[in-house]
């Protein structure tokens, strides 16, 4: 068959005028009616209106794009979602995080963005359900609560979180800082200025890290210190543990190790020493700073930050079990070592602070005496000739996975351990 | 008092069983070991450090017994925590207490401290040995930890030289030293291994971290045949490394049963492939195959 010249013409036509009118109708993947986007949605959700009227609307919802997020006819998630509430918001926001960041906040790496941004309209910027550093208290409570109440403001902080810290993540610094200490410090202070040097006592602070003495979120010391300082340094005496500002090595300390600090504190180190068995990181080249601040603190004994972190420098491990751990023994769980251990040196074993373990839990536990297992020094172990019956026998004090921190997983597991005549 | 090892026939063509074979609890008289910290051993002797009740324990390790030698106990040493033989038979053991290395003869009567002769002051003139191994031609190695080095000297306690620690590490708490003459390190907070090859002047990471093995190690110790032995003591474990720190294996593990350990704290391999275990919360030493 052959075309005819007169007949091609009006089907091209034809074609034409039936594609023009489909592009026209056809809005979007959904092929909505013209004029159907969003405002169509608003015929039922007739609550958004108000929602609406908030002065900072997101972008897709201010061109009534409602199916840039959601799907009208169905959805495999909840709120009829177009893709997983996690990965929704990163298609169009690819830009949020870094390729390489060094840090970053959890809540944004979980795709939780929704528990800071209302993805239809807010009353503040960039969409944030509350404005200012509110928000992040909201999370942060004691933090936040600890800059209402310092006495010393530091006025970045007044101003807001996002002056320091990119709420999403970092790729310049840790703790999501917008760079690292002391270069996002040094914007602001000018460590040339006269005035800086003088109530640094001439020493070169340029390099050094401020957060190490200066707490950046406010305090009720002078100079935004930590609130717990060391004598020397609140007395400005620098030069008692570092050689002068004029050396030529002027942040050099006079002595290593714990010998610096035997100076002052030689009685406390004469005790320690005197102990059988020490904690050897006291006696290494950093000696006492290993777990304290030299100059100053917010934690009880100059503490170079809560226990939990400065034990868990090096037994990580010890920590991390206690976390997962189905039964938890709660001074471990909260974090005072110290109810068993001696940090500096002890004549016991695992530095605790007593000879006896049946002392040591007894100081929580007097149940033991009156109702318990034979234990003490007359209860010989049957498993091994040496050792004794103590509570250790049958229960971890870090936590275990079994039931009343038993070393075994059942109770009959644990007592034909030793009573084997009953186990079946 | 006589214990029986099993037969000690050509162990470099075994396979590394780790058996328990025997534990010694007792002195002659029936006093028990109370936390005892170090092992030292050689083809017959086995030197204990009974480290809870301030002495050494003297033993004679034959074919196939360990015998009861002798008790030492000088006023010079009042808590051994590590304990090494040399091959003459001389005795040096670290008092934990007082951060110094006491020289015992063979039969235990004390010959002084280890003067450590000639070494450069670092941090001070201050060194505190955290441990301490003797190699085969009786070069004594010493883990300074306030420096932060390895101090090599000769059998008299000259200094011969130093290797600095790596710049990055956790808590260094032991040391070994190989027949080829490369030492290692064992980091407790970090579960890695540094090494340092002969006349090497610096320590370079052996292994990635073995946290995954180990989850406190605070000995580390080789035998004849190119294997390390590292305690786990806080995984009452024994885990074996190649020589280029890959996993070679995991022996014993937490209990009071013979056979587990708790807490261990030191570990000595003879030539004829017994493993002395200082079974430190246990209060026993245990010999293995």
């Amino acid at each position: 068959m052959r075309w005819r010249p007169d007949f091609i013409i009006p089907f091209l036509a034809l074609i034409l005028c039936l594609g023009g009118q489909s592009l026209t109708h056809a809005e979007g993947k959904f092929n909505l009616k013209p004029g159907a986007k969003g405002k169509n949605c608003l015929n039922c959700h007739d609550g958004f209106e108000e929602i609406l009227k908030n002065p900072f609307v997101h972008s897709p919802v201010k061109s009534w794009d409602c199916v840039g997020c959601h799907n009208p006819h169905a959805a495999s998630h909840d709120k009829f979602l177009d893709a997983d509430p996690k990965d929704i918001c990163v298609r169009c926001h690819t830009k949020v995080f870094p390729d390489n960041p060094v840090s970053t906040h959890k809540v944004a790496a979980d795709g939780n963005c929704v528990n800071c941004h209302d993805p239809h309209a807010a009353k503040f910027k960039f969409n944030l359900l509350k404005g200012g550093s509110e928000l992040c208290s909201e999370c942060h409570k004691a933090l936040g609560e600890r800059i209402a109440a310092v006495q010393f403001k530091h006025a970045p902080v007044e101003k807001g979180c996002v002056n320091c810290h990119d709420p999403h993540a970092s790729a310049a610094a840790g703790k999501l800082l917008k760079d690292n200490v002391p270069g996002l410090c040094i914007k602001c202070h000018d460590t040339e200025k006269i005035n800086f040097q003088k109530k640094h006592m001439n020493y070169p602070m340029a390099g050094t890290r401020c957060t190490a003495c200066h707490n950046p979120h406010g305090s009720n010391q002078r100079g935004l210190l930590y609130d717990k300082v060391h004598n020397p340094f609140a007395n400005r005496k620098c030069n008692q543990c570092h050689e002068g500002p004029s050396s030529p090595t002027p942040l050099k300390l006079k002595a290593g190790g714990f010998e610096l600090c035997r100076g002052c504190h030689s009685n406390m180190i004469n005790e320690t020493l005197a102990q059988n068995r020490l904690h050897w990181p006291l006696l290494d080249r950093n000696g006492c700073l290993n777990c304290h601040n030299p100059h100053a603190s917010d934690q009880k004994g100059l503490l170079a930050g809560p226990i939990m972190d400065v034990c868990g420098k090096c037994h990580v491990d010890t920590i991390n079990k206690l976390k997962t751990v189905k039964s938890k023994h709660p001074p471990v769980e909260e974090g005072t070592c110290m109810a068993c251990h001696l940090a500096h040196s002890s004549n016991q074993g695992l530095l605790l602070n007593k000879p006896s373990v049946i002392d040591i839990c007894g100081e929580c536990h007097d149940w033991q005496k009156h109702s318990t297992h034979v234990i003490g020094d007359e209860a010989k172990d049957p498993r091994n000739p040496n050792l004794t019956v103590t509570c250790q026998s049958c229960h971890r004090a870090h936590g275990t996975d079994a039931d009343k921190m038993l070393l075994s997983p059942t109770q009959t597991e644990m007592c034909t351990k030793c009573h084997k005549e009953f186990k079946r | 008092m006589l214990m029986a090892l099993a037969p000690a026939a050509s162990f470099a063509e075994q396979a590394i069983l780790f058996q328990p074979v025997v534990s010694i609890y007792a002195d002659a008289e029936g006093q028990g070991l109370l936390n005892p910290e170090g092992v030292a051993c050689s083809d017959n002797t086995l030197i204990i450090a009974d480290t809870g009740n301030n002495r050494l324990l003297q033993y004679m390790v034959k074919v196939d017994t360990v015998e009861f030698a002798s008790q030492i106990k000088v006023s010079q040493l009042t808590n051994p925590i590590r304990v090494q033989v040399n091959s003459q038979g001389e005795i040096f053991a670290l008092d934990g207490k007082n951060r110094r290395i006491v020289r015992l003869k063979k039969d235990g009567q004390f010959a002084g401290n280890l003067d450590l002769k000639g070494v450069p002051p670092d941090t001070g003139a201050t060194i505190v040995p955290r441990s301490f191994k003797i190699d085969q031609e009786d070069n004594i190695f010493v883990l300074d930890i306030f420096s932060g080095r390895v101090i090599v000297l000769n059998p008299q306690g000259d200094y011969l030289r130093q290797i600095p620690f790596p710049k990055e590490f956790g808590f260094f708490s032991d040391l070994a030293v190989d027949r080829g003459g490369s030492v290692y390190l064992i980091d407790s907070a970090n579960s890695m291994v540094y090494s340092a090859a002969k006349e090497a002047t610096d320590f370079l990471p052996l292994s990635k971290s073995l946290k995954e093995y180990m989850n406190f190690p605070t000995c580390i110790t080789t035998d004849n045949r190119g294997v390390l032995y590292v305690t786990d003591q806080n995984g009452g474990s024994i885990i074996l490394l190649g020589l280029d720190g890959s996993f070679r294996g995991r022996k014993a593990g937490f209990g009071w049963n013979e056979g587990l350990l708790n807490y261990p704290a030191a570990l000595c391999i003879n030539s004829a492939g017994h493993a002395f275990v200082a079974d430190r919360d246990n209060n026993r030493v245990q010999v293995f195959r």
